[in-house]
């Protein structure tokens, strides 16, 4: 057994892991810097540089140390933290508020977010027209790009989306770490099922209102990024329930049950990307040979994706983000990612590298120009 | 209506769950060909609009008698509602809730002609909270036409997970369609509330 663990293991010597990096070195320079570098602001170089290395080294590290998760995590919740300062920065800089009025609405001003997608497909199916008023093509956060991305990232990596590519999950990732111990252990697991049922009723809703529903009344994310105008009791009554929200579902709960809640118990994409994990090739796997049902996993697992009946039948549930929390806390390297069709226990390493490659230049890309903003922020502090 | 019609969809596929299950035995008994299912589902759905349109006439006339201040009207409707959408919610929510469909003793009468309109009847009149907060909603309509409209909205939103009944059978996981219209149910519940509560704090500003 100690054998077949040793050999399972993903730890890679030093050079190796620079070969391996090195592929990702030069795509995330190309990608940042479109091909034609420009260093003529220093500030903006010095920022380019370090958002560069920075992801590049945490590539590296997963390689050397063959863990995935705690990296994952920094790039995840850094993430998280520089987009909401982006978008909070390109507010105030536009409107000089975080606040939007019934204006910037009507001129098709708002930034537009993946969460909103699932409120898009009906109106767009029946009545040809895009619910929300923002702009299809051009500036910042279009439509057509947000939602060009999210497919390409769903179809390639299901709902790993949601643990490597959301700009939101960093939040109550981040949150669910705070306590090295869970105060609230049992937590009825039927709650998983709730984002397709708010899936079901913003769907429903925003179809019949014409009007993205989640975004008006739900979303917790309005906190940290931008809200309507409070005018009266019913914009009021909005703030209100963002606010509850994000401090309940983002903050309380996932400091209280070490569990991501927000997107386990209300995301509506959430919904939309659990079922995309049956088209993606990759997955996570359970050795069963190796597994000694210490059930490790289960407690660990910040989705509710492992149950007992899971790792008895060796599979891990369509909730599953990806996001490596099981796998590096297994002490019998029985659980690692692998791809669909191929047995559990074969073509590990290669099924780890693919996935890791797709999924980690999927969020260096798509998390790189936030993190830069914010560095160039800084640096143009002090320099 | 638009809320009416929510109300029906959402919790629509818990009704179906619950007594299209109940149903689906009888319109699948003996040897009856889809044409027959259809004629009786035809008839279950027929006579489910007709007691929803008896219900709309009543509740709008009792509405009328007893509602004839429209402040009183704000002030009641809106404490129904709140009512009505907690009891909507804690449906949603209970672990005692019934599980089974209100019509399911009439499954027990063998394969008689009057059965899809003795299931309609039960079934409409069943009462669960949805059916309640439509009353509410009904009641408190300015004319009958929108009162009827209401029942309309609810029954269109409701029957639409009737259509495919035949095929109820096939669905593997039954389970979690359940889970997930009833979760809807509690989230139909809360809009409801709000609504409520809106109404009242309407009511007081608006003196």
């Amino acid at each position: 057994m100690d054998e077949t663990i040793k050999n399972q293991t993903m730890k890679k010597s030093f050079g190796k892991s620079l070969l391996y990096t090195l592929p990702m070195f030069l795509l995330t320079f190309i990608l940042l810097t479109g091909g034609k570098p420009d260093f003529s602001d220093r500030a903006g170089t010095y920022a380019l540089l370090t958002t560069f290395l920075g992801l590049n080294v945490l590539y590296f590290l997963m390689h050397f140390t063959g863990k995935t998760d705690k990296l994952r995590a920094v790039l995840f919740i850094v993430f998280a933290l520089t987009l909401s300062f982006t978008l909070i920065k390109n507010m105030v800089d536009l409107r000089h508020t975080m606040m939007y009025s019934q204006a910037d609405i009507l001129e098709c001003k708002m930034p537009f977010c993946h969460l909103v997608i699932p409120m898009l497909i009906l109106p767009a199916a029946f009545t040809q027209s895009i619910i929300y008023p923002g702009s299809i093509l051009q500036g910042f956060a279009s439509i057509s790009s947000m939602v060009v991305l999210w497919l390409a990232a769903s179809l390639i990596l299901g709902r790993g989306f949601c643990s490597w590519g959301c700009f939101y999950g960093g939040w109550d990732d981040g949150f669910s770490r705070l306590r090295k111990k869970r105060v609230i252990r049992k937590v009825n697991d039927i709650w998983k099922w709730m984002p397709f049922a708010v899936l079901l009723m913003v769907a429903i809703t925003s179809a019949l209102a014409l009007s993205p529903t989640y975004c008006d009344w739900i979303c917790p994310f309005k906190a940290v990024t931008e809200f309507e105008q409070v005018t009266g009791v019913e914009s009021a009554a909005k703030a209100g329930i963002f606010i509850s929200l994000f401090g309940g579902l983002v903050v309380v709960l996932p400091v209280l049950t070490k569990k991501r809640t927000q997107c386990s118990y209300l995301c509506p994409l959430g919904a939309i990307n659990t079922l995309s994990n049956k088209v993606t090739p990759f997955t996570v796997k359970i050795d069963r040979q190796l597994c000694n049902d210490c059930l490790k996993c289960v407690q660990v697992c910040p989705m509710f994706a492992l149950t007992k009946e899971d790792v008895e039948k060796g599979n891990v549930s369509i909730f599953c983000s990806k996001c490596g929390k099981c796998i590096d806390t297994c002490p019998n390297k029985a659980i690692n990612y692998g791809i669909k069709g191929v047995p559990a226990g074969r073509m590990v390493k290669f099924s780890r590298n693919t996935f890791l490659f797709a999924s980690f230049l999927f969020i260096a890309v798509f998390s790189a120009g936030s993190i830069i903003t914010v560095f160039k922020s800084l640096f143009n502090l002090f320099i | 209506m638009i809320d009416s019609f929510i109300l029906g969809l959402s919790s629509g596929s818990t009704c179906l769950l619950t007594c299209g299950l109940v149903i689906f035995p009888y319109l699948m008994a003996g040897s009856a060909g889809t044409r027959k299912i259809v004629m009786d589902l035809s008839f279950f759905l027929l006579t489910r609009l007709v007691v929803y349109f008896i219900l709309a006439t009543l509740a709008w006339h009792f509405g009328k008698v007893i509602f004839t201040s429209p402040i009183f009207r704000i002030y009641i409707s809106g404490i129904l509602y709140i009512v009505f959408s907690g009891m909507l919610v804690w449906f949603s929510i209970s672990k005692s809730r019934a599980p089974d469909c209100p019509a399911k003793i009439v499954t027990t009468v063998n394969n008689k002609k009057l059965v899809p309109v003795i299931l309609g009847i039960v079934n409409s009149l069943g009462f669960c909270p949805a059916i309640l907060l439509i009353l509410t909603k009904s009641a408190t309509q300015g004319t009958i036409v929108q009162s009827y409209l209401a029942f309309l909205g609810f029954f269109a939103g409701s029957a639409l997970y009737f259509i495919p009944l035949p095929l109820a059978g096939k669905i593997r996981k039954k389970k979690v369609f359940e889970t997930v219209g009833i979760m809807a149910t509690g989230l139909a519940g809360i809009i409801f509330m709000i609504k409520g509560i809106t109404n009242i704090i309407g009511g007081i500003i608006n003196g």
